[in-house]
């Protein structure tokens, strides 16, 4: 008999609607609302042993509230953790793919069901997602589709398309009989001769960014200085990775007229440091930036500037880090950021 | 000797007398006895020996060991042409010529390894047990460690130079131990003649060598490839060391000299030549900062491949991201002349895997071959002693102890010259 856990929000939970949304984690014991359908279809090999819910508001919004739910699924000692179906509810969503994908990374299998437009979607790393229909009247398809594909995974098959699976699929290292250049001549031989030979890679599709029209007026414009160089105060006190940054920092730069060297240094490993210790204000240019505001042709600069190192940087953690920025700019009241990069 | 066996329109021909090392031991005097080899840590610090260094340190590390080499730099197979390496490792023991013919002299089963600070260098760890071990091919080979301290006021310059000409002097003293021993195995390898009519498919390989500046550069006869054009070379060169590493920077995705001298993808179109391929050539490419030189580049190293009638490349890069350009521009070129190719990637598709692979894509191919996962991380035991540094500083941890890595801090884990096994597989 296996544990099953399953993620609702506080609609389906049975405890209200938006005006319940701020409902904190909890728990109930076994199966509830469409947790009892879902029961039904496990069958009796499989049994839910308890439901976690929190409200929307304050799943997709706090981390504190995530790990509390996280906590709470853990508790009960699943073998596998069910979320959704969330349809196309954003916030629900989020939440789902968020539970799943942390008890994903903490070994456990975990499948999410939400519809392919959810923009939960991106959010749930390593776990499985499942297609579901766009709203609660497809609810019963929904979970025959979600029951099968938790039995597959529990009986360690591979979930494919063909079982509904949407979203991004893990790839994982593997150690195979031949080396990467013997299958590289494989691989060119078969294409030569034109034949369809598999490739190893998925071509990636990435978004374009738009330029943000010009600031109307700079005279009366606040401007952040932000920066992916690495460029930290010498010694690095809040331990900026020099590749694969997981994070983002700040420092002040109120009343500083210039980025002295010495003062500041890059911890990037991924560019000849020497010129640029040199003179940090080749990174960060506070030098001019401060030139412009005391002539007037900018506004105000920002008291901090914010950093973080790109090298080797995955995209989810560069996106992140950008919305991160944009609603840390956007609280601070700034109207335009000058972004270094190198 | 450079006369024998000479190939049609060539005239030359590699001969590599490999002997093999099976037990390896410090002792009085350096030397090589049926697969024993012996050195001496006097004679090898001797060697080493320049102004810029205070102190040589020499260690042997072999398979199984519990021990990890930490902050890694370069590994070079000890090879000699002769007394005083007679020629070998061109520009920096021998005159900066045109090797690769006559006798070579190879230990095999044994590298010598650079390993402690140097600036811009990224940390860089060798396993020599465990799950780490499997995934470089330093784990299956005895290792040589040397250690270094720089001499004081030694700019880090100097000491990235005498690090450099330490290790493949002690390589050529290692070698030359066995110089008296017959060879276990004696390969013949005639020089690639350029106008053959098989009527097997020409298939060459374009070389990406990563020349960032100091402590990020590859040397060809002793000098910096970076302002060099795309070269085509005779393959038989590298056995003798005409390329040498100074490149530290993400070691996962690095090509040591050793690695060079051994390549790869020469090795697998020398062994199909003639059955179900022609080796056509090789060429070196620089791999340059800005993009419009990498545009330059690549077109220049397609037009090269046209002018010496390939039909089909391996391309292959040394680095992270931005290396991934340097494939992808020249795949996109060799489609506009009408030549195949395929690219060697690793992947950057974040801990768990779901991120996107690649940085730069070729924009007219999808032939690429994966090197594994850049971002997964593997968790290594804890380990007896280490060499190299106190502190695996990416870690936040003591060298020896049990620590979480991403694939991209094992030592030349994910080979971009495809000396691995690892790639990546949609998970179930």
């Amino acid at each position: 008999m296996s544990r099953v856990v399953h993620y609702l929000n506080q609609f389906f939970a049975g405890l209200g609607g938006e005006n319940a949304a701020s409902t904190p984690p909890g728990v109930k014991p076994g199966p509830v609302g469409p947790g009892r359908k879902l029961q039904e279809l496990l069958g009796t090999d499989h049994e839910i042993v308890a439901t976690v819910y929190c409200g929307d508001d304050l799943a997709a919004a706090s981390p504190e509230a995530m790990a509390a739910v996280l906590e709470l699924v853990m508790q009960a000692r699943p073998d596998i953790v069910l979320a959704g179906p969330a349809s196309t509810s954003g916030r629900y969503g989020v939440a789902c793919a968020r539970v799943a994908a942390g008890a994903a990374r903490a070994g456990i299998a975990a499948v999410a069901s939400m519809h392919p437009e959810n923009p939960g979607l991106d959010d749930a790393g390593a776990a499985v997602v499942i297609a579901s229909g766009a709203s609660v009247r497809e609810m019963g398809a929904s979970l025959e589709r979600l029951a099968a594909a938790a039995r597959k995974r529990l009986a360690g098959e591979a979930v494919t398309e063909a079982d509904g699976r949407i979203g991004k699929v893990p790839r994982k290292n593997v150690l195979v009989d031949r080396n990467a250049a013997s299958r590289a001549v494989d691989l060119l031989l078969a294409r030569l001769q034109g034949k369809d030979a598999p490739a190893e890679v998925p071509i990636p599709h990435f978004d374009h960014v738009t330029p943000a029209p010009p600031v109307p007026d700079p005279a009366k414009a606040t401007i952040a200085l932000v920066t992916e160089s690495g460029l930290v105060p010498v010694g690095n006190p809040g331990r900026l990775e020099s590749a694969r940054a997981t994070r983002w920092l700040r420092y002040p730069i109120e009343g500083k007229a210039t980025a002295a060297a010495g003062e500041y240094a890059s911890v990037h490993g991924g560019y000849s440091t020497v010129w640029a210790n040199q003179d940090p204000n080749r990174l960060l240019p506070l030098d001019v930036a401060r030139e412009l505001e005391r002539e007037g042709a900018i506004g105000v600069l920002h008291g901090e500037y914010l950093v973080t190192t790109g090298n080797g940087t995955t995209v989810p953690n560069a996106r992140r880090f950008g919305v991160e920025w944009a609603a840390e700019l956007r609280r601070a009241g700034i109207t335009a950021a000058i972004l270094t990069a190198t | 000797m450079r006369s024998e066996g000479s190939a049609p329109g060539t005239g030359s021909v590699l001969r590599l007398l490999s002997h093999r090392v099976t037990a390896v031991a410090l002792g009085p005097t350096t030397r090589y006895d049926e697969g024993t080899l012996s050195v001496s840590a006097a004679a090898a610090c001797a060697a080493l020996a320049s102004d810029a260094i205070a102190d040589f340190r020499v260690s042997w590390v072999s398979p199984g060991d519990s021990a990890r080499i930490v902050k890694v730099l370069d590994v070079v197979e000890p090879r000699t042409k002769g007394r005083g390496g007679a020629g070998i490792f061109p520009g920096f023991l021998g005159l900066p010529a045109v090797e690769g013919t006559g006798e070579t002299h190879v230990l095999r089963g044994v590298a010598v390894i650079a390993a402690g600070f140097l600036p811009r260098a990224q940390e860089a760890v060798i396993d020599m047990s465990g799950p780490g071990a499997a995934l470089t091919p330093f784990g299956a080979t005895h290792n040589l460690v040397v250690e270094f301290t720089p001499a004081e006021g030694a700019s880090w310059e100097s000491v990235d130079i005498a690090v450099r000409l330490g290790v493949l002097k002690v390589a050529a003293l290692l070698a030359e131990a066995a110089l008296g021993a017959p060879p276990d195995d004696v390969v013949t390898l005639p020089a690639i003649p350029h106008l053959r009519a098989s009527g097997l498919p020409r298939v060459g390989a374009i070389t990406n060598l990563q020349t960032q500046g100091t402590f990020k550069d590859i040397f060809v006869h002793g000098k910096s490839f970076g302002r060099a054009a795309p070269t085509l070379i005779d393959p038989n060169q590298l056995h003798d060391g005409a390329v040498v590493s100074g490149q530290f920077g993400h070691p996962a995705l690095k090509n040591p000299t050793y690695v060079h001298q051994n390549h790869p993808v020469v090795a697998e179109l020398r062994r199909r030549d003639g059955k179900d391929l022609e080796f056509a050539g090789l060429i070196l490419a620089p791999e340059p900062v800005e993009a419009e030189q990498k545009e330059r580049v690549s077109k220049q190293a397609a037009e090269l491949c046209a002018a010496a009638n390939f039909e089909g490349v391996v391309i292959t890069k040394e680095g992270g991201g931005n290396a991934d350009a340097d494939i992808s521009l020249k795949m996109d070129a060799l489609t506009e002349f009408g030549i195949g190719s395929v690219g060697l990637f690793a992947e950057m598709a974040g801990a768990e895997g779901t991120a996107p692979s690649l940085v730069v894509p070729p924009e007219r191919s999808t032939a690429l071959i994966s090197t594994g996962n850049y971002d997964e991380v593997v968790r290594l035991p804890a380990v007896a002693r280490a060499y190299g540094g106190a502190t695996v500083d990416v870690a936040g941890a003591p060298a020896t102890a049990e620590m979480d890595l991403p694939t991209a801090v094992l030592y030349c884990s994910l080979s971009p010259l495809g000396a691995g096994r690892l790639t990546c597989r949609e998970a179930a």
